[in-house]
């Protein structure tokens, strides 16, 4: 009797460690658990951290925010197989430590210079698998990181705004999911031939990634 | 089930209501590059045409800026789909116009001594760089496929013709389906200027003018007839981007052309009661034109955002089994190649405005897969493995990149190579490339162009279709994707993906 208590007690703390105690999010996600939040803001603060030659970090960046809206527009499977990653190297630091004080922790529990260490080892390791999650994770927190329209201005990546000329295929097809109605384009509208300039890249940013007044 | 679409007309998904069946004469499944110009030319035969596409038409409004979650909408699997064996992300799209809407619209046609090789080993005919010229002709002057004009070369693309020069080796603006390119750089995502000419504003358009019916976001799921005679394909409706099925379709058509790709037509296929594989060729012999790249970091300002995507290339090493190209992609993409995390990192990833990235395709033709059906999916599932022998190609195409860089005045290299420095500051560094060390799954490759797995050869044991793509089985079937390719032709596909589609529409149209 004592020896199952004390198996259910393992079971519960065990538990917890990998479930509970995450803080909780000041923004509602639709696919991401509070969990996943709190890992991704620290593998993206890691990768990314506040201050140096881009001043946005990781969370400032909202990589969670970027990755609820990616996996929106992902198939079952694909969210399934993120929703792993992020679960995997949460939890690997419970199964392999990081080194120093309160290792044995999640990642996302772990003091900024683990974290780091942690996903560099990942990055080095000498086994491929290891290797191909951290690509993995580091290409979710690099996408996330590069929607951010600061960044993207800084380093003059930024989308321009370009005008879009007519075409006959825009008379055929109305936008997704919308019926041919929607269409709103003639005949008419039919831009003629012509050779605009090339772009400018100092010209206007899409409105999308403009610097916004206040 | 009655019939639903008039000649000329393009149906999606908001229009379907209920269960249909077409009449047509011929039918084309898949509207890529070589889909689209066999409908095409069936319809200018005088054809009735229905050409089946799973994907929906893009309208320049629907295209994502941002890269991950473009991916997610254009191609299948969201565009992380992956092989197996040697793991190497691969992409295959979904949408009207297939990869043409995506790619960076490099048209090359294909070397002579590699077409030779295809005449000599898989005991073809009329496939030589003679036979297909007057193909690659008429493909180019309806696409005003041209050199990419000086204008728009930017700096990235012009180092890369600085550093080729510097070192005696050939190079040339990469020819492309465009008109009018402004330079935004935006290929990969869809192109905003409408410059592109991608099969959905192109070829597509033409059919349709020419009575086309076209079908979007329909799937076909399998093929109708008998193991000796196809009739015809049937499948589903599907919602865009999310899948959901909806109504039910079947076209009839004595004539079933199948382009739906390398990936997905041996899994239509397999899937057609192992339909026209009496060689046990289908899904078999799967090659890729696996890609590496080198980024390069300059003292000089380079501005990469600005310029063709892919505007200058080297055809000097196409013998010894490589071919060296300018890229450029959303630069979250190219950014998730820098090593590092924190501050070190951030440092480099401030140097990207002084930055370009430039890649080679390797013809890795010893490494070969298979595709097959994936349990309970119409994905395939895909297994490749990266021959030992061809690690050695990448390696030196690694370092033929590094040599570019360094005569074009770069002074760090971020290979991205695993086992060694994360960055290089000269070429002696770059020798450790060649030191004989490297293994696959030290590179970071990416799975460009597809091919082989419904090849073409004279031998009805030994291929699945014949050299105009019909079926060697199967009365009324073609293919024309590049699966039919015997062997992977070193250089970009689509121009004769498309001349060999171009060839085939006579055959198909006499039946």
């Amino acid at each position: 009797m004592l020896a199952l208590l004390l198996v259910a007690g393992c079971l519960v703390a065990v538990a917890l460690r990998v479930f509970a105690g995450h803080p909780r999010a000041a923004t509602h996600y639709r696919h991401l658990a509070r969990r996943e939040v709190a890992f991704l803001n620290a593998a993206g603060d890691a990768t990314f951290p506040r201050g140096g030659a881009i001043p946005a970090s990781g969370s400032d960046a909202d990589v969670a925010g970027y990755v609820d809206r990616w996996l929106a527009v992902s198939t079952p499977r694909i969210r399934a197989l993120m929703h792993l990653l992020f679960f995997l190297v949460e939890h690997s630091t419970l199964v392999a430590p990081a080194r120093g004080w309160g290792g044995w922790r999640r990642f996302s529990s772990l003091s900024p210079e683990q974290r780091i260490a942690v996903l560099d080892g990942w990055r080095q390791s000498r086994h491929f698998a290891r290797r191909l999650v951290f690509t993995s994770l580091r290409a979710v927190l690099t996408m996330g990181y590069f929607s951010h329209p600061p960044v993207l201005r800084q380093l003059r990546l930024a989308p321009l705004a370009i005008e879009t000329p007519v075409c006959e295929a825009d008379l055929l097809y109305p936008p997704v999911g919308r019926p041919p109605e929607a269409i709103r384009f003639g005949a008419a509208d039919l831009t003629p031939p012509g050779t605009a300039p090339p772009v400018d890249l100092d010209g206007p940013l899409h409105p999308d990634y403009a610097e916004r007044a206040g | 089930m009655s019939a639903l679409l008039r000649d000329g007309e393009v149906r999606v998904f908001a229009q379907y209501d209920r269960d249909f069946t077409e009449e047509a004469d011929a039918v084309v499944v898949g509207s890529g590059p070589s889909g689209a110009v066999a409908a095409y030319e069936l319809t200018r035969a005088g054809l009735r045409v229905v050409l089946v596409e799973e994907g929906p038409p893009f309208t320049p409004g629907d295209f994502e800026l941002d890269g991950a979650l473009s991916m997610a909408r254009t191609m299948r699997e969201g565009g992380l789909r992956t092989t197996r064996g040697t793991v190497m992300p691969t992409m295959q799209a979904i949408c009207l116009g297939g990869g043409s809407l995506v790619n960076s619209a490099i048209c090359v046609r294909a070397p002579e001594f590699v077409l030779d090789r295809w005449c000599e080993q898989y005991e073809l005919r009329e496939t030589t760089r003679a036979d297909l010229e007057p193909h690659y002709d008429a493909v180019g002057e309806f696409l005003g496929i041209a050199p990419t004009p000086e204008a728009v070369l930017g700096r990235r693309n012009t180092l890369f013709r600085q550093g080729c020069d510097k070192l005696g080796y050939a190079s040339e603006p990469i020819q492309r389906n465009v008109r009018g390119c402004r330079g935004s750089g935006e290929c990969f995502t869809g192109c905003r200027s409408r410059a592109k000419q991608s099969m959905d504003i192109s070829y597509v358009p033409a059919a349709v003018r020419g009575g086309a019916r076209v079908l979007t976001s329909a799937r076909v799921e399998r093929l109708l007839g008998d193991p000796r005679r196809a009739t015809g394909v049937a499948g589903r409706i599907v919602a865009p981007w999310s899948g959901r099925p909806g109504p039910r379709f079947r076209v009839n058509a004595p004539r079933v052309v199948l382009a739906s790709g390398c990936m997905a037509t041996p899994v239509l296929l397999h899937r057609s009661g192992n339909l026209a594989n009496r060689s046990g060729q289908v899904g078999e012999n799967l090659q890729f034109h696996p890609g590496v790249a080198v980024m390069g970091v300059f003292e000089e300002r380079v501005d990469p955002a600005f310029g063709a995507t892919q505007g200058f290339q080297s055809q000097e090493f196409l013998r010894e089994g490589f071919k060296l190209e300018t890229l450029w992609a959303p630069p979250a993409v190219l950014a998730v190649r820098m090593p590092g995390s924190g501050v070190a990192l951030k440092e480099r990833l401030a140097r990207i405005p002084n930055s370009a990235v430039w890649d080679a395709i390797g013809s890795c033709n010893r490494s070969l897969g298979r595709v097959r059906p994936r349990r309970g999916s119409l994905d395939p599932q895909l297994l490749w493995h990266l021959h030992p022998d061809d690690v050695p190609i990448l390696a030196q195409a690694l370092y033929t990149l590094c040599e570019i860089f360094f005569a074009a005045g770069a002074h760090t290299l971020v290979p991205g190579v695993h086992g060694i420095a994360d960055e290089i500051k000269s070429l002696d560094e770059a020798e450790v490339l060649r030191g004989g060390g490297l293994r696959a799954n030290h590179l970071v490759l990416g799975g460009n162009h597809a091919f082989c797995s419904t090849r073409m050869h004279g031998d009805p044991a030994r291929g699945v279709v014949d050299e105009r793509g019909r079926s060697h089985d199967v009365r009324g079937l073609w293919i024309v994707d590049t699966g039919t390719f015997p062997q992977c032709p070193s250089v970009n596909p689509m121009w004769t993906a498309m001349a060999l589609a171009h060839r085939a529409a006579p055959a198909i149209a006499e039946g």
